[in-house]
């Protein structure tokens, strides 16, 4: 009897920390959007004193050689992409990107520095509870310094987060898209 | 969005037409005229002139909101064009799923030799606003259900997931319990083998999902913590006559939401740590009444803890997992079911470890081979009854399984295993298989 008292007691606490927490008012706006664009761009680039937004067109040829260089890719949002400069000088691109997660849209940020190296990768919005682990930067620094798609590979030089598996699949192949993007139309531009 | 901007138009190209429709009509009007006077006529054409100028105003607004949604379009926001770009995932609406089917061929029995459509899973996400999605997943197991086959049609996940804070979300609904390695991640892209593990089967009983209320938080250090309140297990489905509590106890008495009985409820709390990179450090614990109000069954109560570790140094990937659960109160219920082949154990565990090594990767290929070594018990030890009425412990049951796992897209997998079972009612086997998850 006792036994069952304190079990209830238990339920009791737990339910109850749980239902409060569930009904406290969420100051929050916009699904969990950890930093803004603005941010993030200085974060890549905290030398640069402009961007400037290009809309990149790869030819069809272009697009097949990306697709190829890139390989498997998840369902993709939208994509934006700036130039980063420090007066006349450019000192890289800056990347806006979204791709699924399990199920819903990851919105992720990466810079490539006029060298083709990948500076970590931020994570903007991420709305599910599922896979929530990739905001760890531990993980997204993986990223940073690699310049070639030879060494981001899913699984052995990005590592799988046990629990995150599609998330963290995905970005790595949304980063490898946009790798290839700059190897195939970009690279060339950079003056 | 422009569907949506363009909403009014209908109604105020009505007016218009509408408007235009009646001046002409008026002015098309026969001159009954010759009874009209000049003044009458003359305040006609007023009052059509000032018809003429609200049309014209009207016009004007609606070419003005029609133009705010195309200015707005025209805004860099895809630079990159669309056909460049692998799918469209801006849909509230989502889909996907998973599947799996296998081959296996008993070593000392073929005649039990099966095929089977093991599992086919669709599954419908809706995102209601920024913060409040839905998530339902709908299986059939066995291809067909029907009374006289063996397949079942379940849901296995339904529930409401709001963000509460960005770090912080709360489901309510049919969710999957925060238990070992594979429960909330148990498509067959993610396990090696044909067949899920025993451990992860038998004692924690995957695919394992309660009606409830749950709390996920995680942390920048890469912490993630579950806890929450749920329907749990009802001891009085155990069947004594049948073997099902002897393959999995906790499988034989769990719920699935299925007109649960729900006078107990269960609490159950989950730690995860994946702070560092290819680390998967864990353990939960899931604990509650399981008497349910039936009568006989007051004290029964079920424990189940475990704790788990993953961890993928260069190619290879490395895994173990200790789970044991516990039954309380079981000695009163089954000084009533002696004589009975199947008794309610008190204690039960298991535990494995697992080593894959990613051996070969080229051209979305993906080889790896893999040995498990598992050690289970579902019956280690019971309450004592009256000397000889009490039935002994089980033996420990130990199989080795080696295998290959071979992705040949992202998201589709071929298996093959063979498995060596001792001191286990079960043959060894030989396994082929294919699973799918999008």
């Amino acid at each position: 009897m006792t036994r069952r008292v304190r079990s209830y007691g238990r339920l009791a606490w737990i339910g109850g920390t749980t239902l409060v927490a569930a009904a406290l008012p969420v100051p929050v706006v916009i699904a969990a959007d950890y930093l803004s664009i603005q941010s993030a761009q200085h974060s890549a680039f905290s030398q640069a004193d402009r961007f400037e937004e290009i809309s990149p067109a790869p030819s069809t040829q272009q697009q097949q050689a990306i697709a190829a260089l890139a390989g498997p890719q998840p369902p993709h949002g939208k994509l934006r992409v700036w130039r980063a400069f420090l007066g006349d000088r450019q000192l890289g691109y800056f990347f806006f990107d979204e791709v699924i997660g399990r199920q819903d849209l990851i919105s992720y940020t990466v810079g490539i520095d006029s060298t083709g190296s990948l500076g970590a990768v931020e994570i903007l919005s991420y709305r599910e509870s599922h896979g929530a682990e990739v905001r760890n930067p531990a993980w997204r620094k993986q990223f940073a310094g690699r310049n070639t798609l030879a060494a981001l590979r899913f699984g052995t030089d990005i590592k799988n987060i046990a629990g995150a598996t599609l998330s963290s699949e995905h970005i790595t192949q949304g980063v490898r898209w946009l790798m290839a993007l700059w190897q195939v139309s970009l690279a060339g531009a950079a003056t | 969005m422009s569907a949506v901007s363009s909403k009014p138009a209908p109604a105020a190209a009505c007016r218009i037409a509408l408007g235009v429709l009646g001046a002409l009509a008026t002015a098309a009007l026969p001159a009954t005229s010759s009874a009209a006077t000049q003044a009458e006529l003359e305040a006609k054409v007023q009052a059509l002139s000032e018809q003429l100028l609200e049309l014209k105003s009207e016009l004007a607004q609606l070419k003005t909101q029609q133009a705010a949604p195309a200015a707005a379009a025209a805004q860099p926001v895809a630079s990159v064009p669309a056909s460049a770009r692998p799918g469209d995932a801006t849909s509230p609406l989502t889909f996907f799923g998973y599947g799996e089917l296998n081959y296996s061929r008993p070593s000392d029995d073929s005649s039990a030799t099966t095929a089977d459509a093991g599992r086919f899973v669709l599954g419908v996400g809706y995102r209601f606003d920024d913060r409040t999605r839905l998530v339902s997943e709908l299986e059939i197991e066995h291809a067909i259900s029907s009374s006289s086959d063996p397949g079942e049609v379940e849901v296995e996940q339904a529930y409401i997931e709001r963000e509460l804070t960005p770090d912080i979300f709360a489901k309510v609904g049919l969710f999957l319990i925060p238990s070992g390695l594979l429960n909330e991640n148990h498509e067959p892209t993610r396990y090696y083998g044909v067949f899920r593990n025993f451990v992860e089967t038998q004692i924690i009983p995957t695919t394992w999902r309660e009606g409830g209320l749950a709390i996920q938080g995680n942390t920048q250090a890469g912490l993630r913590w579950d806890v929450g309140v749920s329907t749990g297990f009802d001891l009085s489905k155990w069947d004594a006559a049948a073997t099902e509590g002897r393959e999995s106890p906790l499988g034989s008495i769990h719920q699935e939401l299925a007109l649960a009985r729900a006078k107990d409820l269960s609490w159950f709390a989950a730690l995860n740590y994946t702070g560092v990179p290819g680390l998967r450090v864990g353990a939960s614990i899931f604990d509650g009444d399981a008497a349910q109000g039936q009568p006989g069954f007051d004290d029964a109560h079920v424990t189940l803890w475990e704790g788990h570790a993953r961890w993928t140094p260069a190619a290879f990937d490395l895994a173990g997992l200790y789970a044991r659960g516990h039954i309380r109160g079981t000695q009163a219920i089954n000084l009533t079911l002696v004589g009975n082949p199947t008794l309610i154990p008190e204690d039960f565990f298991g535990w494995y470890v697992q080593g894959a090594y990613r051996a070969f990767e080229q051209n979305g290929y993906v080889l790896a081979p893999f040995v498990r070594y598992e050690r289970f018990n579902t019956a280690s030890s019971y309450t004592s009854l009256p000397i000889g009425l009490g039935p002994s412990a089980l033996l420990d049951q130990k199989a080795w399984t080696a295998g290959i796992n071979l992705n040949i897209a992202s998201g589709v997998v071929l298996k093959a295993d063979y498995v060596w079972l001792h001191d286990s009612p079960l043959s060894d086997r030989f396994d082929l298989g294919v699973g799918y998850a999008f």
